[in-house]
């Protein structure tokens, strides 16, 4: 019986994860310009990833692998702000301005 | 935590390293052979005597002084990416977005602690540290909302804390 608890609360944390990764894919090409779209990758970045790890160490029960799949997000905090960082750098200093959303 | 000399707080987070990397060798491999073990205190030696030999354990990246404080801090930071996650969902649904840059002062005073805080605001979705000078932040905000909620420099004050 227990077992099924666990399935369901999996199953609703990968839900929210597929729904944030969705969200950043259409933010990823409704937004107007780079700078704004970095934001939407951020997003499938920490929480997509986030809730989808989390239904998974749930789903896997606590083990050495939970703690392997721990390790994931882990990583992901350190590099993920990096490349962000350095997307938005380049753009900036190839001249790139930020664009409001009524400015054409 | 008393006050100690600069040479013994060397010691002791020369020690957490080490720990700490013995510890991530063993999650990884999940061996409890003593062989085994014994290669991974070989491969961790190895790693600590590199990272010794390329200066990546100066005075501003010793890990003793944070490591405590470290867990309630990710804590801290995942429940506000989540909040201001949650945000940027919205905006992308209904395109109410408004994008602007902003400048953020940072009053951390080394360089551990200004990364640090500007790989918080770009891990936070809806805004982006594009640049920094010295100690202030161009960064690119998705809304008024977020750049506000920045701007009342709460994030600053937690990862300056960190560092005490």
């Amino acid at each position: 019986m227990s077992y099924n608890y666990i399935e369901l609360i999996s199953l609703v944390l990968l839900a929210i994860g597929c729904f944030f990764i969705l969200s950043g894919s259409l933010g990823l090409i409704k937004l107007p310009d780079v700078f704004s779209r970095i934001h939407a990758a951020g997003l499938i970045d920490t929480l997509g990833s986030g809730f989808i790890v989390l239904a998974l160490i749930i789903y896997s029960g606590f083990s050495l692998l939970s703690l392997k799949l721990l390790l994931i997000p882990l990583f992901l905090i350190f590099t993920s702000p990096v490349t962000g960082h350095a997307i938005a750098l380049f753009a900036h200093e190839s001249g790139y301005k930020p664009r409001g959303k009524n400015k054409k | 935590m008393a006050k100690l000399n600069k040479d013994s707080l060397k010691t002791l987070s020369f020690i957490t390293y080490f720990v700490i990397l013995f510890v991530f060798w063993f999650i990884l491999s999940g061996y409890l052979k003593s062989l085994l073990l014994f290669f991974g205190l070989v491969s961790v030696l190895f790693v600590f005597w590199m990272s010794y030999r390329a200066k990546a354990l100066e005075e501003d990246s010793l890990p003793l002084k944070i490591i405590l404080r470290l867990p309630f801090y990710w804590i801290w930071l995942f429940k506000e990416i989540f909040k201001s996650g949650v945000t940027t969902t919205a905006l992308i649904w209904n395109g109410k977005y408004s994008p602007q840059l902003i400048s953020v002062k940072a009053s951390q005073n080394n360089r551990t602690g200004i990364a640090n805080y500007a790989n918080a605001i770009t891990l936070t979705p809806g805004t982006v540290t594009i640049e920094i000078d010295k100690k202030t932040f161009l960064v690119h905000a998705l809304s008024k909302k977020l750049s506000e909620d920045l701007q009342t420099d709460d994030m600053n004050k937690v990862i300056t804390d960190l560092d005490k």
